[in-house]
């Protein structure tokens, strides 16, 4: 319940954006460099004069977009791959040798890699942290694929004349949406945490679009006189990861009924 | 008598596993007439089970495979149909009853759906009037408040509702043949009169074929026109159920009806020399049978020849036909 109530500020505030006080948040203005908060910027500015506040408030869209786009993509590329593999035992080890292969290596090296192949740009950033988040999706619908599959109403449905795709559609997926719908809040948690880490060491959103992870980055060399600079954007990304994370939980104690017990 | 609209012949099916090649049907034939009521009896593990799925093509592709014989349906050879053509069989023309009514239906659908479901697949109609046959199916197996119930997902149902959400899905596109694989094993003892009654009820109504498989005699003596008794993976003794019951003519099924407890005995009788008789022994393990009758080693009446082949299926009389070579030989039997 906080954390619905945190994130839907969170969200209302960075759709909101323009009429929440806020100013052009890359025009530059020279001579109010690296000034304190005040009435006229909330937060100061940065070393170019940029009015930090608006920055903040416009960098929480960037972090949401992310967030949300690779949660939704993860989530559907990863079932699609994990009803396939978890039924058809013929693509089964192939596919889940080359997931393997994947979870083998960091999500931020890989990230980094994609990003170094291509120009920064927020799509980028998006496929880059989607692809490691795939294979603990295609994981978890596999697994609890393997596990609907051997049920007898799935051989009941065979033996009505149900087709395969039939069977995915109908009978397996809608017993693996309710663990799949906490994944994929988790999964929005991570993809705000890797674009901020992505955009912090400079292989993320590229520097003229503001996001916490670049306005933190830009803030790194003032911290210890300005620490303002760094940590009012660290805030915001920590109250919407735990935000988002305490969806999550909530959803999870909703959606399973076997920890169901207010409901 | 016209043609059988099921005809079974020497099918065999095999499991193969890492022990071995376990035969669990090895060379069975049997046919089942239009709107007949066969029964199909045996002992755990004895084949009935998978002689059903073979029929349906259900046979797990993992380690199971139909070797060889040929299943006629309507004079259409089954095992040779592509999937798609298979699919629109199975459900539609012939369709199956399980054993577990309470796993046998997705939890995440309400039972509606789960009719509606079948309804859509093989009569091509729009969702709601699929819907609505569903409704229309859960009254005709008397399902209480059936436009209610329709909605509700499994776990509202008891065990007896449950059964009978699963008798309307067989039923729902008036199939040739309904194979009720111990329809009644998992529930309690009412309501297994109850649903048995409504299976039959139903099968007239629709004038199905019904092959049902179960290992109580009961059962097949209340319901039954002709019985199959496997044995082992093989068929034994085939017969009108009156006959059958009157003369068993394979010691096996000699075996199965003696060791059932019975209720009308004289009360000057003593208790010790109606002691419930059983068979002794147990089932052999279906991967190295040994040569000769897979029954002669439990077999009281076993001679040398039983040890050394399989005996050939007779006509001992007219439809009775029995695989044994002592069938002739045996005392007559005491009855309790």
């Amino acid at each position: 319940m906080i954390g619905g109530a945190l994130l839907l500020v969170i969200v209302l505030a960075s759709i909101a954006a323009p009429w929440l006080g806020t100013v052009d948040p890359i025009s530059i203005d020279p001579s109010h460099r690296l000034r304190g908060p005040s009435a006229d910027n909330w937060f100061g500015t940065d070393r170019f004069g940029r009015d930090l506040y608006s920055r903040v408030i416009y960098g929480g869209r960037i972090s949401l977009i992310v967030g949300l786009s690779v949660a939704a993509l993860a989530t559907l590329i990863g079932l699609a791959i994990g009803l396939v593999s978890g039924y058809l035992r013929a693509v089964d080890a192939v596919v889940m040798r080359v997931m393997d292969g994947m979870m083998a290596i960091p999500a931020i090296m890989l990230a980094i890699a994609l990003i170094a192949l291509s120009k920064a740009s927020v799509l980028i950033v998006i496929v880059a942290v989607t692809l490691p988040e795939v294979p603990r999706v295609v994981r978890l619908v596999r697994s609890i694929v393997l596990t609907i599959r051997e049920q007898p109403y799935i051989e009941a449905a065979t033996a009505i004349g149900t087709s395969v795709p039939r069977i995915m559609l109908r009978h397996l997926l809608p017993n693996a949406l309710p663990p799949l719908i906490v994944q994929a809040t988790y999964i929005c948690a991570s993809a705000v945490l890797i674009e901020a880490a992505l955009s912090f060491l400079g292989a993320g959103t590229p520097p003229e679009i503001p996001s916490w992870g670049n306005i933190m980055a830009e803030a790194r060399p003032y911290f210890q006189l300005k620490p303002w600079m760094v940590l009012l954007p660290g805030v915001f990304l920590a109250v919407t990861v735990l935000a988002i994370n305490l969806v999550g939980d909530g959803l999870r104690d909703m959606l399973d009924p076997r920890l169901a017990r207010r409901m | 008598m016209s043609a059988p609209v099921l005809a079974v012949s020497t099918l065999r099916t095999y499991f193969y596993t890492r022990d071995g090649v376990v035969k669990a049907v090895d060379g069975v034939s049997l046919s089942l007439d239009r709107g007949e009521t066969l029964g199909v009896v045996g002992e755990s593990g004895c084949g009935k089970s998978v002689t059903a799925l073979s029929i349906m093509r259900l046979v797990p592709s993992a380690s199971g495979r139909i070797v060889s014989g040929s299943i006629r349906f309507d004079g259409k050879e089954l095992l040779t149909l592509d999937s798609a053509a298979m699919r629109a069989i199975r459900g539609n023309r012939i369709s199956m009853i399980f054993q577990e009514p309470m796993t046998s239906l997705n939890p995440v659908m309400p039972v509606g759906n789960q009719i509606a479901e079948t309804v859509a697949l093989h009569q091509h109609l729009p969702p709601r009037a699929a819907l609505d046959r569903a409704v229309e199916m859960l009254a005709l197996v008397k399902m209480p408040e059936p436009r209610r119930r329709a909605g509700e997902y499994p776990h509202q149902l008891s065990g007896g509702m449950r059964q009978r959400v699963m008798i309307a899905i067989a039923m729902a596109c008036t199939p040739t043949i309904l194979i009720a694989d111990e329809p009644t094993t998992a529930l309690d003892v009412t309501i297994q009169a109850q649903i048995l009654d409504l299976m039959l009820e139903m099968k007239e109504r629709t004038g199905a074929a019904v092959m049902l498989i179960t290992h109580d005699l009961g059962v097949i003596a209340e319901t039954a026109q002709r019985v199959v008794v496997m044995y082992a993976g093989r068929k034994v003794e085939e017969a009108p159920v009156k006959a059958l019951f009157a003369r068993p003519r394979h010691p096996y099924t000699r075996g199965l009806m003696t060791s059932i407890p019975r209720l009308n005995r004289a009360p000057d009788e003593s208790a010790r020399a109606h002691r419930l008789t059983e068979i002794p022994g147990v089932v052999p393990s279906l991967i190295d049978m040994a040569e000769g009758c897979t029954f002669a080693p439990r077999c009281p009446y076993a001679s040398e020849q039983c040890r050394v082949a399989f005996p050939p299926e007779v006509e001992a009389a007219p439809g009775h036909f029995v695989a044994c070579w002592n069938h002739d030989a045996l005392p007559e039997m005491v009855r309790a």
